[in-house]
């Protein structure tokens, strides 16, 4: 044989290993039953904090279910696999990751972190026909837009806070005004918008709508304001970082409210660290507690799967990490109702969903979010260092502190 | 008529601390021409040394000052000797520019390996205390934040204008063949500039970790911040950072009160598009720039 020969038959192989080689691990996948989970995590840049919680949660799902032998779907045996990327928190960037998941045949993807993100990728892979099940994304911008693919742990933003009127009217002395402050962002508008009209509905005095911008570095001129105008109620609904800097200056400038309410940070333990003493009676609204009494299929307890992660992570546990794995969950539950992987039975078996998982009961609305009444948040508050459910009264583990004392006195 | 006040003292504060967040920048750009992209990662891992630092030897964040200052000092000289200083002499400014941005990613990503995605917070004994001037509330931790923005400004100011070595910085940045032909070595120059420029930014890391939580995405933000007031005040010199900060500060914080909250950051960049067409060297103008 020539030298000549040999490298055309080797370029040969080359070329015809290179065609093939993404058909063949394909083939390979499929006859070895393994069902992929693609999509992309913000495991770098600002949303990387709960974007890790979030990429845990997938992660503990996908673990639990193959050390238990896989998931059986239709009469056959399946193993997950999850395809998920760092989007580095940048929409465009995961656009492209999931456009490129497309190409190679991926059908049925996880939601990143963030609504800025969840948005423009939810819109890609509804274009593709394939399916997205998230927990990062809450704007009623994903919801609204007539996707049918698309569907979310959480109710839209809008209808999140339709329970906190009432939890507000239930606090003794009963409290009359309420402040509201947002970031430019597209959860946080819409889910103050919702908390702005639910409050007035409610017969609450609506004091101020403070936009901050989406990058927070001060918010000494808003608490000017409070200060001057000071509600009973200061509703923040902004992201961890920015809520953390708020509660700061206001603990640092004497900015006293009855109650503190912040729609995300104080779900972090390094949020409560970061406070100390200061974090007691600040509320959050949280969808999830590891001593919540859910029960379901896969994970018997809501306590068992907190079990379970704490055996594989030493993060703290917060209810993105819970909803992250709920996803998968659901998406199993849906395709064993399908008795199929075919996307478009998926699709229907999820519409369909009504399922009693450790996460909760999980219900989508016609337009793919949440349930609001199945859904929707708890009230906790923290109390000494860690986070108690106030309200609704059935979940109830501790009683509100309200009016909660001036920051002076917890020093 | 208190609103305006608190407005505007609130505004100083703020804008002291972007001040001395800015100076290294300023004084980089001003001696070498080079545009550090890679200065908002050095003001993080200020912060994050000082994290370290005061909780290893249980003292104030601010006591790290000159630990953190001569760490980040030697960082610096090494960085620009070895690595940016070759990036220019092999081929241009720009590529000092790419050189930068590519080593703001590196260490950006480095951050988040060793110390997680997390924000974290410096939080000395007096981070929640504030105090009273008539019927004007200051929050302690910013104004010794301030505080020590404007001693370190001072410093800088003095040693650059009476002392051996800013005599030497200033001739290297307004003539550099000339000093380099009355036997000043422009290379260990440009390093010790760069090493200051590096020690700044770590002390102002260590104001702004007190004062705001921080991670290392926020990296970003503050080289921006810099660039924006270097632009505002002028290149090159500690006053004109400090002019720049000032203003910056007064016109966010004016700009929250009176225009909208969310509205600080499209005036910052109105201003700066306002100044680059009237007035681009700042308001102070280029501190080097008569000689060249």
């Amino acid at each position: 044989m020539h030298r000549r020969d040999v490298i055309r038959g080797l370029s040969a192989g080359l070329v015809a290993g290179g065609i093939a080689a993404p058909f063949v691990s394909r083939a390979a996948a499929q006859s070895g039953k393994t069902l992929v989970f693609g999509g992309s995590v913000p495991l770098s840049g600002a949303a990387a904090e709960t974007g890790l919680n979030v990429n845990n949660g997938y992660i503990t799902a996908v673990d639990y279910l193959n050390e238990h032998g896989g998931v059986e779907i239709g009469g056959e045996k399946y193993q997950l696999k999850l395809s998920l990327f760092d989007d580095a928190s940048d929409p465009s960037r995961a656009v492209t990751l999931i456009q490129r998941q497309l190409d190679e045949g991926t059908q049925f993807f996880l939601g990143s972190f963030g609504s800025n993100i969840v948005l423009p990728t939810a819109a890609v892979v509804e274009r593709a026909g394939k399916l997205m099940v998230q927990t990062g994304g809450g704007s009623d911008q994903i919801f609204t837009k007539g996707y049918k693919n698309i569907f979310g742990m959480y109710p839209r933003a809008s209808r999140q806070t339709r329970s906190t009127p009432e939890f507000f009217k239930g606090l003794k002395p009963e409290p009359r005004s309420i402040s509201v402050v947002l970031t430019n962002d597209a959860f946080s508008k819409t889910s103050a918008q919702g908390m702005v009209n639910d409050c007035k509905a409610a017969g609450f005095e609506v004091l101020g709508t403070y936009e901050l911008p989406e990058k927070v570095t001060d918010v000494s001129s808003v608490l000017a304001a409070i200060r001057a105008k000071t509600p009973d109620i200061l509703a923040c609904v902004t992201h961890d970082q920015d809520s953390l800097l708020i509660a700061r200056q206001m603990i640092a400038t004497g900015t006293n409210v009855k109650l503190l309410l912040q729609e995300l940070g104080p779900q972090l333990a390094s949020y409560r660290e970061s406070l100390g003493k200061y974090a007691e009676g600040i509320c959050v609204h949280t969808y999830w507690e590891p001593d919540a009494p859910f029960k379901g299929k896969f994970f018997p307890t809501a306590a068992k799967f907190a079990e379970y992660y704490h055996s594989k992570f030493t993060r703290p546990i917060t209810y993105h990490v819970a909803g992250a794995a709920a996803c998968i969950v659901t998406y199993i539950l849906a395709m064993q109702d399908a008795k199929s992987t075919e996307p478009a039975k998926v699709r229907d078996a999820l519409a369909k969903a009504d399922y009693e998982t450790f996460y909760g009961r999980i219900k989508f609305t016609p337009d793919g979010d949440g349930d609001p009444l199945l859904m929707g948040p708890s009230m906790a508050q923290v109390q000494k260092g860690k986070l108690e459910l106030v309200f609704p009264e059935n979940a109830r583990t501790a009683p509100t502190i309200y009016p909660v004392p001036p920051w002076d006195k917890k020093a | 008529m208190n609103l305006i006040l608190q407005t505007l003292a609130d505004g100083l504060v703020l804008g002291g601390i972007y001040a001395l967040a800015a100076v290294g920048f300023s004084l980089i750009f001003g001696v070498m021409q080079v545009i550090n992209l890679s200065h908002g990662v050095i003001v993080v891992i200020g912060a994050y040394l000082a994290l370290i630092l005061s909780r290893l030897l249980a003292v104030d964040p601010l006591l790290t000052i000159p630990l953190v200052m001569a760490a980040l000092f030697v960082f610096g000289y090494a960085y620009q000797r070895w690595l940016v200083q070759l990036a220019v002499e092999r081929s241009s400014l720009l590529a000092s520019m790419l050189l930068t941005f590519g080593v703001a990613l590196m260490l950006r990503n480095i951050l988040v390996w060793i110390f997680s995605p997390d924000f974290k917070t410096i939080s000395p004994p007096y981070a929640f205390v504030h105090f009273h001037l008539g019927e004007l509330t200051f929050d302690l931790v910013r104004v010794s934040a301030l505080a020590t923005s404007l001693v370190l400004l001072c410093l800088l100011a003095a040693a650059l204008h009476w002392t051996r070595f800013g005599r030497i910085v200033r001739a290297t940045a307004q003539q550099n063949l000339a000093a380099r032909l009355c036997g000043v070595d422009a290379r260990h120059v440009y390093a010790l500039t760069f090493g200051v420029s590096a020690a700044f930014a770590g002390a102002s890391g260590i104001a702004i970790g007190m004062v705001l939580p921080f991670a290392p995405p926020d990296e970003a933000f503050w080289t921006l911040n810099a660039f924006v007031v270097v632009t505002l005040g002028g290149v090159g010199s500690p006053a004109g950072a400090l002019v720049g900060g000032l203003l910056l500060g007064i016109v966010n914080t004016l700009t929250a009160q009176y225009v909208g909250p969310a509205f600080p950051n499209a005036t910052m960049f109105l201003i700066l598009v306002l100044m680059l067409l009237v007035r681009p060297s700042g308001l102070l103008g280029n501190a080097f720039s008569p000689s060249r």
